[in-house]
């Protein structure tokens, strides 16, 4: 952990509206700036538009020579951040917006107040950063199983989702060995809610990818695992398979999708790899790792 | 079983290898391996290996030590302490220090034990004085 001198000038906020109802947004984008008015940080604010990406904003912030860059919205805002920054070089903060953010807890910053008073804090953590293809991530990426559809499934459909045919999943690791598996898919994991320092599975710090498969279940454990499959905890059902590694390639089968909260960002064949302690994180003192 | 053993042993498993599984290639860890499923080519660790009843494995196995309960088929050559349940099935040369098998067991090939002939001194589980010695069991016919 490092804390480092920064300018608030080189600070750049990237406000992404992302589902949230318009009057909502504002009132939330109103709350920010005041905040950072009196924390001093406030830097340059902008705030995606149909005609302004996220990617456009991460360029301009580029351009600007900012060093700090921001996103505050949702999980999602912070993962397309993420995926735009090209090998750039900053130091990356995060404002949640929505309170059931996954991110933020991971984070240690509960709420916009919060997430604020741990930009201004400033207390740095260098985490390790998953790559797939051009993109980068920190959280997971799902195949198969999909965790959000099983939280709002209800439990004939999640009986359905989990004891149906099982595909045969072709992986390499870390050019090392193959492995073959006939299941329902899995996830592969840098940081999930569980996360923490001394965790063997998906610790963002320790330089490895966590690479869970689940296979078929009977409909009657179906009940019993249900909640650990929806909450990421793969380890947690029987038969499950564990791998840490540095590198996967998903070779088969072709075209399926991997996925990050449901939106696909890649598709078999594609490679994921893990960059130790590449990420300056900007975390809160309630951080799960 | 003396402390670290038992505390290594109970630790959980970094790689677990499902039952559906097949891996082939070189496997390697920095932890605890448990395999439900089948490998083929090698599987190293310095910690344990824990080979489960059903697992199918045709592969050297290099391990800090090593519980077997499924069939194997290559070498294990094991720094600690190497234990055959009564379902395990071994077909190749065992090199380790501390060597228990159960009624049941079946192994054929050599068994040696201790590096350079230097066996650390097991008495009735217990720990003793030390003492020379190599094992050799002759192949089953």
């Amino acid at each position: 952990m490092e804390f480092e001198i920064w300018n608030s000038k080189l600070h750049y906020y990237i406000l992404d509206q992302n589902g949230l109802p318009l009057d909502k947004f504002e009132k939330l984008q109103t709350e920010l700036q005041g905040l950072l008015a009196e924390f001093k940080i406030s830097g340059e604010t902008a705030r995606v538009t149909p005609l302004r990406s996220i990617g456009d904003l991460v360029d301009t912030a580029s351009q600007r020579g900012a060093t700090t860059l921001v996103a505050c919205g949702s999980d999602d805002t912070f993962n397309v951040m993420l995926a735009q920054l090209k090998g750039r070089d900053f130091t990356l903060g995060f404002i949640p917006f929505d309170e059931d953010s996954m991110l933020a807890k991971i984070l240690g910053m509960e709420n916009l107040a919060i997430g604020v008073k741990t930009i201004a804090g400033r207390r740095i953590e260098k985490i390790d950063l998953a790559k797939i293809g051009n993109g980068y991530f920190i959280s997971f990426l799902e195949f198969g199983v999909m965790s959000h559809k099983l939280k709002s499934a209800g439990l004939w459909q999640n009986i359905k989702l989990l004891s149906s045919e099982s595909k045969s999943f072709i992986v390499r690791i870390d050019d090392s060995y193959t492995v073959t598996l006939s299941g329902l898919g899995g996830l592969v994991a840098n940081i999930r809610l569980t996360s923490g320092k001394n965790q063997t599975i998906a610790n963002p710090t320790d330089g490895n990818l966590d690479l869970l498969m689940l296979e078929r279940l009977k409909k009657t454990q179906v009940l019993s695992y249900k909640g650990a499959i929806a909450d990421g905890l793969l380890e947690k059902v029987p038969n499950t398979t564990v791998i840490k590694c540095k590198k996967i390639e998903f070779l088969e089968p072709r075209g399926f999708s991997l996925t990050m909260l449901g939106r696909q960002v890649a598709k078999f064949p594609a490679t994921v790899e893990i960059i130790p302690q590449r990420l300056r994180m900007i975390v809160g003192k309630n951080r799960t790792f | 079983m003396d402390k670290t053993l038992d505390e290594n042993l109970n630790s959980p498993a970094e790689t677990v290898v499902g039952p559906s599984v097949k891996i082939q290639g070189d496997l390697n860890s920095e932890g605890n391996i448990k395999i439900e499923g089948q490998v083929s080519g090698k599987v190293k660790t310095s910690q344990s290996v824990f080979v489960i009843p059903g697992a199918k494995i045709n592969a050297d196995i290099l391990a800090g030590n090593a519980v077997v309960g499924g069939e194997i088929q290559g070498n294990l050559k094991i720094t600690g302490h190497l234990i055959l349940q009564s379902t395990a099935k071994i077909i190749g040369d065992i090199n380790c220090q501390i060597f228990r098998v159960e009624d049941g067991a079946q192994f054929s090939g050599k068994c040696s034990m201790g590096q350079n002939g230097v066996q650390p001194p097991v008495i009735n589980g217990k720990k003793g004085p030390g003492m020379k010695m190599e094992h050799e069991i002759e192949p089953e016919e």
